[in-house]
């Protein structure tokens, strides 16, 4: 194991650890946006779409997870979770604005 | 990382699972003994005697020991007794000395058909199967955190591992036993995808319990700083009414019960609670127990008015989003299982239990046939190998350990309670400096061998100990008490089946200097890395 | 209860004896292609029989719950009875399904 540990190139090992970055920490933000999105935009009472939007945020971290490991590169595992939050993040402040919430 | 989704998910589930395997065993272990938590509590404190049920008989018990013994206290709660937990728990909190303080607790057991105190040997019980899987013994909150992060780990290592199994269907009904690796991959697979509904609903739903600690955004982005309105809001508490400070009796409560069934279409009680008894404004708040509905219910309570009996208010139908959350709680907790249901439930936790065992199996045994032919195992296979004692046999005889204790502890022990636990841990950090100086199968034999006596002689030991064994209770038929004593005699039984299994297994590799399957290792589906 | 996990097991054992591997462990030979269908359509059958025996005698969601856990393990054991007492678990497989009428009528 630590022969071929130490066979593989840094650049390698640097990838998969900023892989590991994106799953947990990008993944949770993901989770988090979409959960506030989802909570945001459910024509339900404030309580009812709280709790939607905190089960279903789950999914969302594991198809981010699942998506940070089985793209191409580590550039694109970030851009791939960065690209939806940003856009989650201006769909709930455009709610926000608008005075949904 | 190589090509391809497939090796990719492949890759994830081995290193996801590897790091967490460890804990996740120990989670599912004892969250599956868990299923029995009420059983293990009666053969832990045998002294609670088993009574036919009677609520009203029982509450009125209750209310006669603590109008005698906390007439003053600001708060009753009483459990009512029910067919798997035979005792009647009353709990009291003195009013606060200074305003802004809590009061203290007291908590008391009673016998269900005299309403005399027990005296009974202090003992976590089955409780602290139960709390080790979601708290880990850690203090607040990092517990449930840690268990609520290897949860979210399970979760991806369930999906990334149906994602990597190309053959799903095809290996339905394949299991190859003998037959080495392959046996241990095919047990995995079985495991995994037999049992696949309870493994997703469980994983899941562990993370909906502990949601809104996880994932608390949504309620900041909605609620602000004011998270205590959200709570209010999902669990809709009666308004109990302030304290009148003037004396008046409070009624019988044992009539409110009849009423309460009425709101519930035929629900059982489960817990009362007496707001300021003995005052005015007393109020009595009756909770429905979760064990005839699937969806669990926090707030499914009606409110009486202590002297009058009037009922003040009844909690409201849950909306549906409560209530999908409330049933991945129910499904969680199965605490609507009667005792077939609850048997499924312990077995399939086993199963679950099982699969994430073979799984730390298979990866070190992959990676043990390379080294196989020098005799010298690198020093992370190494560590690898001696976490997987541990953490499996060494905790199924930490278990059987911790049984002991509650037998062999002197009744009168001061902190009884957590000396059984300490005997627990203790066992289990023998278990690792064990497994740390012997070599990897003396290792796992001796420690199965060592579980497996344990957990046989406990029907002995108890028989010894205490007036409850097998003769006394298979005869008068407490099922509970005898069937915990069975099923130590049974998992004794399967633990001297698996360590023998481990010393032929090694036996046989020892007659054959090269056995086939170190000569030609086969590839598996799993092995992209 | 019962009911429903003798028509998951018989229903299991006639989807697993509809693929040749199996076939062939079981009973020897290959099954013809009408076979196969028969048994895939027999195995689904007893399956959805077994689902309205769980829903029928109690509510759907403590139903579901049965059946789920009765469909885990029936096809636990199943899997674990193949490979060491193959006799066994055809035989018993049989006897489920001479036995779920009786356990049908007890139900009633």
């Amino acid at each position: 194991m630590k022969a071929k540990l130490a066979a593989l190139p840094m650049s390698y090992r640097l990838a998969v650890t900023s892989r590991v970055l994106a799953a947990v920490f990008g993944g949770y933000l993901v989770a988090a946006l979409a959960s506030v999105t989802l909570t945001v935009w459910l024509p339900l009472n404030r309580a009812e779409a709280v709790v939607t939007g905190m089960t279903v945020s789950f999914l969302v971290y594991l198809v981010a997870v699942l998506w940070c490991f089985a793209c191409r590169s580590a550039w694109s595992a970030w851009v791939g979770l960065l690209v939806p939050s940003v856009i989650m993040a201006t769909v709930s402040g455009v709610a926000r604005g608008l005075g949904y919430a | 990382m190589k090509e391809g989704f497939r090796q990719a998910m492949a890759w994830l589930h081995t290193w996801a699972g590897l790091l967490f395997g460890w804990l996740l065993f120990a989670i599912f272990l004892t969250g599956t003994l868990a299923y029995f938590k009420d059983e293990t509590n009666h053969w832990m404190q045998p002294e609670i005697p088993a009574r036919a049920l009677n609520a009203e008989a029982s509450l009125t018990l209750a209310q006669h020991y603590l109008q005698q013994h906390a007439p003053d206290a600001s708060r009753w709660i009483i459990g009512l007794p029910d067919a798997r937990d035979p005792g009647l728990k009353v709990r009291w909190q003195q009013s606060a000395a200074k305003p802004g303080e809590r009061g203290q607790f007291t908590s008391k057991i009673l016998d269900a058909q005299t309403g005399a105190e027990l005296q009974l040997r202090e003992s976590m019980g089955g409780e602290f199967f139960y709390r080790f899987h979601f708290q880990l013994q850690m203090p607040y909150p990092w517990g449930r955190w840690l268990s609520t992060i290897a949860a979210m780990v399970m979760f991806v290592a369930l999906i990334s591992g149906i994602i990597t199994h190309k053959k799903i269907f095809k290996d339905f009904f394949t299991f190859r036993p003998r037959k080495g690796q392959r046996s241990w991959l095919d047990g995995h697979n079985a495991l995994g995808v037999l049992v696949l509904p309870f493994h997703l609903m469980i994983t899941y739903s562990s993370l909906v319990i502990f949601m809104s600690m996880v994932m608390p955004a949504s309620i900041l982005a909605s609620y602000g700083t004011n998270v205590r309105a959200f709570y209010d809001e999902v669990f809709p508490a009666s308004n109990v009414p302030e304290k009148a400070n003037q004396a008046a009796a409070l009624a019988p409560m044992a009539p409110l019960l009849g009423k309460a069934r009425e709101q519930w279409s035929g629900g059982e009680a489960g817990w009362v609670s007496v707001n300021n008894p003995g005052d005015a404004n007393a109020s009595v708040v009756v909770s429905r127990s979760g064990s005839d509905r699937v969806v669990h219910d926090f707030g499914s309570a009606v409110t009486f008015n202590g002297v009058s009996g009037q009922i003040l208010a009844a909690s409201p139908q849950q909306p549906l989003a409560m209530a999908i959350a409330g049933g991945f709680y129910g499904l969680h907790m199965g605490h609507f299982a009667g005792p077939v249901l609850r048997w499924l439930y312990f077995i399939v936790g086993l199963a679950g239990t099982a699969m994430i065992g073979t799984g730390l199996v298979i990866w070190l045994g992959k990676r043990q046939l390379k080294h196989a032919r020098s005799g010298v195992m690198p020093f992370e296979l190494r560590l690898v190998e001696v976490l997987n004692i541990a953490s499996m046999a060494g905790l199924v005889g930490a278990v059987a350990v911790f049984f002991w204790a509650n037998r062999l502890l002197p009744v009168s022990l001061a902190g009884r309670a957590d000396w059984e636990i300490n005997a627990f841990f203790m066992a289990w950090g023998l278990s690792v400096v064990h497994a740390v100086l012997r070599p990897g199968r003396k290792a796992w034999i001796e420690q199965l061998a060592l579980a497996a006596a344990l957990f046989a002689a406990l029907p002995v030991l108890n028989g010894l100990t205490t007036p409850y064994h097998l003769g006394v209770t298979l005869i008068q038929g407490d099922w509970a008490l005898a069937g915990f004593d069975l099923t130590c005699l049974a998992t004794g039984l399967f633990l001297t089946w698996a360590a023998w299994k481990m010393w032929r297994a090694g036996a046989t590799a020892r007659l054959k200097k090269t056995p086939r399957e170190t000569a030609r290792p086969i590839t598996l589906e799993q092995g992209a890395n | 209860m019962l009911l429903a996990l003798l028509l998951c097991y018989a229903g299991f054992t006639a989807l697993c004896l509809a693929m040749p591997r199996h076939h062939d462990e079981l009973l020897g030979g290959k099954p013809s292609r009408r076979r196969r269908r028969g048994l895939v359509l027999a195995g689904w059958l007893l399956l959805g029989l077994s689902l309205w025996a769980a829903v029928s005698s109690k509510d759907w969601g403590l139903g579901l719950v049965d059946w789920f856990a009765v469909l885990m393990v029936s096809a636990l054991a199943l899997v674990l009875l193949l490979p060491y007492r193959p006799r066994l678990a055809l035989a018993l497989a049989g006897v489920s399904l001479l036995g779920s009428p009786v356990a049908a009528w007890a139900m009633n």
